[in-house]
């Protein structure tokens, strides 16, 4: 303790007899070896891994704890290990900064070993390549009407200055002397000349690398930032205003499309059925019926009407199948259906004869096309009043000088237009009761849902009704 | 040097930094100035004042000063409270002679020739007065090298930026200045003269309506405690020195200083009286032992800073609120660089120490401020980084490897004259 206590105290007071240079290699190296811990060897333990043991045995030349010990070694090095080598002595010396061009001299604390180098910062003093051109050269290439030479000696100048900070150049510029200039005009010029001189330059039949700038379009740039930037707030409300009313109107519009695109269908499927109809009426009188059955299958098959399933595969079946609703119909569809087929004292379920069958699908078919058109009809007025509402809200009294009343359609005119067809009770055969003056679309109610009670209780009493009707056919 | 290339490389440079309230000074490389001494400074005519044998304070020119916080707050006949600054730029050069003088010989001690020197500068110094500080430093000082630097640069180096727009509301002014890439844009400076002495006038008007008197400490000699409201029960001290209005000012001026670190408030919202009344009041003692609690004051007296349409005076009209100095600097400034601008809105000095003033700020900014724009208020936590932070940037400067290049050396000066410091120093 004493002799190692005594040569730290030389080695701090660097009093040595031996003068070697102190680097910080030499330091390291030189560290005396530790006294080697000989004697005591330790045998691997019976069962250990020789790997481990090998990794192990070095670290303290310790017997191995045999209970896990919490030791500073490994990551947990709590003090950082210092003072082992000698001190590398400091010393307020002086130095030249190398990029300086008047050699003046400084001065700083620095390591005796490190004394004659290089400024270490030296490195860091980096600056912009701006090119310079001779009188020739400004005579021959970059003359320009709009820039003396004066001017452009100037730009070039604070172009080495601020090392082509364009926007400190502009703001240092002399606008007493010259011209005010614009920060695209001075880039423009010093693009300008920089390339042509790089071209003046270029040896022949190379391609001289060109930097492009296009004052022009930056100009319009900025014109266009500075529109963007002066907005006050409420134009940028506004205009978030209109963008958001912008989207609701064309989502509108996709909507009224999508409607009227669904009510062409509507009715051209109705046009087509009766088309068909009548089709069918003379190719019924003089064909058979397979025919017919193509027919009804081509007659709406996108979205109108029932499509009755196809039984051509399915080998033998009852014919009654054929009559059988589809699960696709829906509720409200077939209430409508027994609602008419009620109205018109129809069978829900006649007896499944070829004829009957078709003339069977067929009117219920009719049916939820009226259905369907009625509630489309339904639709349109309903949406014919709220807007006349609203404008009459928003302009009132001026409803009647628009004329508007002739585009009004009587509410009337959905039961008066649709009647049974004269063909349907025909082909209905003899035991349906022809009722003509009947309009049986009345008996369908779309517009009204059955969430009020006294829907409810009609709905009911239909049901029951049906119901008692099931039981007499039946009994 | 050995700690790498990150770290600096002290040369021993000193740094000043001179401002309307205090000249700060002390060695690069250290976080804190080592000295602040009051601008302000008192003055006597030599043929007036007897020869006096006191401690070093006053020193003997044609008018004797008084110099540093202890001595000017003495009492003494017929001393002017003056000042060597105008506008922030050097107008009195013998008395900033005079103070720098002082400041090597008592807070520094140590020989002007052997430290390089850094100092700062107000943004809109004029050339003839820079030129005129160089020609001091070197012919006077002697000093090895010199170098100047714009004191918005600096406080946007103490905040780790090279481009912002740095807010400096001290004494005297509230000023934006904008920087780039180190580098002050000089068109586009605003100022505004409503900032710290703004701030004690509106105090000493609101005791004056108040019907409070401000008694300054230098005038007491003894008081005894009152409860809150009653009359103040104190005496004079006797032999009190027949002391010019300029000192009493001042003293006053200092009482109110107090008063406005201790008790003022900027409010939230721009002022509006009834939130303002549910606020907690806040107890204030003057020096004579008055003492009484301030509600609504508080907020009110502030509110001219950043409102001045409630400054009565007739030219209040004309003049800009600090959020407004603040958008009206970016607005002349290239559209480029905006965003970089308001993305960095360096607040320092003094007065932005009032309390709620940063909050204030940044809400009176981003309703000014175009969505688009990312706005960040950048403000230091500690009194002392705001304070001094541009003396902070210029120990930092100072004290960088890199920076050691940019000095103007004896050598340089002495070659092409004064004029080098327009061309070494932007």
């Amino acid at each position: 303790m004493e002799a190692g206590g005594g040569s730290d105290i030389r080695d701090i007071l660097d009093i040595n007899n031996e003068p070697t240079p102190m680097t910080k290699e030499n330091l390291l190296r030189s560290k005396k070896p530790l006294k080697k811990a000989d004697g005591i060897q330790f045998k691997r333990p019976e069962g250990m891994h020789r790997e481990l043991w090998g990794l192990i045995w070095t670290d303290n030349k310790d017997a191995p704890p045999i209970i896990p010990t919490d030791t500073n070694q490994g990551y947990k090095q709590m003090k950082a290990k210092i003072g082992r080598s000698r001190v590398r002595p400091w010393k307020w010396m002086s130095f030249t900064v190398p990029s300086r061009k008047d050699g003046a001299i400084f001065h700083h604390w620095r390591r005796i070993a490190d004394e004659g180098k290089d400024y270490p910062f030296a490195r860091f003093n980096k600056s912009v390549d701006v090119p310079t051109y001779s009188d020739a050269e400004y005579q021959q290439h970059l003359h320009d009407d709009s820039w003396s030479r004066a001017e452009t000696d100037h730009l070039f100048e604070m172009a080495k200055r601020f090392d082509l900070r364009f926007i400190v150049m502009y703001d240092r510029w002399n606008k007493d002397k010259f011209p005010n200039r614009s920060v695209e005009d001075l880039k423009e010029r010093y693009y300008h000349i920089q390339n042509t001189l790089v071209k003046a330059r270029a040896p022949v039949g190379t391609d001289p690398k060109v930097r492009v700038y296009d004052g022009d379009h930056e100009r319009r740039r900025k014109d266009q930032l500075n529109k963007l930037f002066i907005r006050t707030t409420e134009q940028v409300e506004e205009e978030q205003m209109l963008v958001a009313e912008l989207k609701k109107i064309e989502l509108r519009k996709k909507e009224r499309e999508k409607k009227t695109q669904d009510l062409q269908k509507l009715i051209t499927a109705a046009d087509t059925n009766a088309e068909s109809r009548r089709i069918e009426r003379k190719t019924t009188k003089k064909k058979i019926l397979p025919q017919t059955k193509n027919l009804i299958g081509n007659i709406n098959p996108d979205t109108t009407g029932i499509k009755f399933p196809d039984f051509k595969t399915s080998g033998v079946t009852l014919r009654s199948q054929r009559m059988k609703l589809p699960g696709s119909v829906g509720q409200k569809k077939t209430k409508a259906i027994e609602q008419v087929l009620e109205e018109i004292g129809l069978e829900f379920n006649p007896i499944p004869t070829e004829e009957i069958v078709t003339s069977f699908n067929e009117l219920r078919q009719d049916i939820v096309l009226l259905y369907e058109l009625k509630l489309a009809l339904a639709n349109c007025e309903y949406e014919l009043q709220t807007l006349r509402h609203q404008f009459e809200t928003l302009a009132p009294g001026k409803l009647e000088s628009l004329n508007l009343g002739s585009i009004l359609i009587p509410s009337t005119i959905g039961a008066s237009s649709i009647t049974t067809t004269p063909e349907k009770q025909e082909s209905q055969g003899e035991d349906v009761p022809i009722k003509t003056e009947k309009k049986f679309s009345e008996t369908i109610d779309v517009v009204s849902t059955p969430t009020t009670p006294n829907k409810k209780r009609r709905a009911a009493l239909e049901q029951s009704n049906i119901l008692k009707k099931i039981k007499g056919i039946k009994s | 040097m050995s700690g790498g290339v990150y770290g600096g490389d002290e040369v021993g440079a000193l740094v000043f930094d001179y401002g309307s309230f205090s000249i700060r000074s002390g060695y690069a490389g250290e976080d804190n100035p080592k000295s602040e001494v009051p601008t302000a400074v008192g003055m006597m005519d030599v043929a007036d004042a007897e020869k006096m044998e006191t401690e070093d304070g006053p020193v003997a020119s044609q008018s004797k000063y008084y110099i540093d916080t202890n001595s000017i707050r003495v009492a003494r006949n017929d001393m002017e409270m003056t000042s060597c600054l105008k506008e922030g730029m050097v107008e009195n050069w013998d008395l900033f002679e005079q103070m720098l003088d002082y400041v090597y010989k008592r807070h520094l001690r140590s020989e002007s020739n052997m430290h390089p020197v850094l100092m700062s500068e107000p943004a809109w110094n004029s050339k003839g007065k820079r030129e005129k500080l160089t020609e001091l430093m070197f012919e006077k000082y002697n000093v090895p090298a010199f170098f100047l630097c714009k004191n918005a640069v600096l406080s946007a180096f103490a905040n780790g930026r090279s481009t912002g727009l740095v807010l400096d509301s001290g004494a005297t002014h509230t000023t934006a200045v904008p920087v780039y890439d180190g580098y002050v844009l000089s068109q586009a400076i605003v100022k505004s003269p409503l900032a710290g002495d703004y701030i004690s006038m509106e105090c000493k008007k609101q005791m004056d309506e108040q019907n409070i008197e401000i008694v300054p400490p230098y005038m007491i000699g003894s008081k005894e405690a009152v409860g809150e409201g009653e009359p103040a029960k104190w005496t004079k001290r006797d032999k009190l020195p027949e002391v010019t209005k300029s000192f009493h000012n001042y003293m006053v001026k200092d009482v109110m200083q107090d008063f406005a670190a201790s008790v003022l408030q900027v409010s939230d919202a721009p002022y509006d009286e009834s939130p303002i009344d549910s606020m907690p009041t806040v107890h204030y003692e003057m020096p004579n032992g008055y003492n009484i609690d301030f509600g609504s004051e508080r907020f009110k007296i502030c509110e001219g800073l950043f409102d001045p349409s409630v400054i009565k005076e007739a030219q209040g009209n004309s003049m800009l609120g600090t959020g407004h100095v603040v958008t009206t600097s970016v607005g002349m400034c290239d559209i480029d660089i905006r965003p970089s601008l308001y993305s960095s809105v360096i607040t320092v000095g003094g007065n932005t120490m009032l309390q709620g003033y940063i909050d204030r700020l940044t809400r009176d900014l981003s309703t000014k401020t175009p969505p688009s724009m990312r706005l960040k208020v950048l403000a230091s936590a500690t009194t002392a980084e705001r304070r001094f932070s541009s003396w902070i940037g210029g120990s930092i400067l100072a004290s960088l490897g890199s920076f050691q290049q940019m000095w103007i050396s004896k050598q340089e000066y002495e070659e092409s004259g004064k004029v080098c410091v327009e061309r070494k120093c932007p």
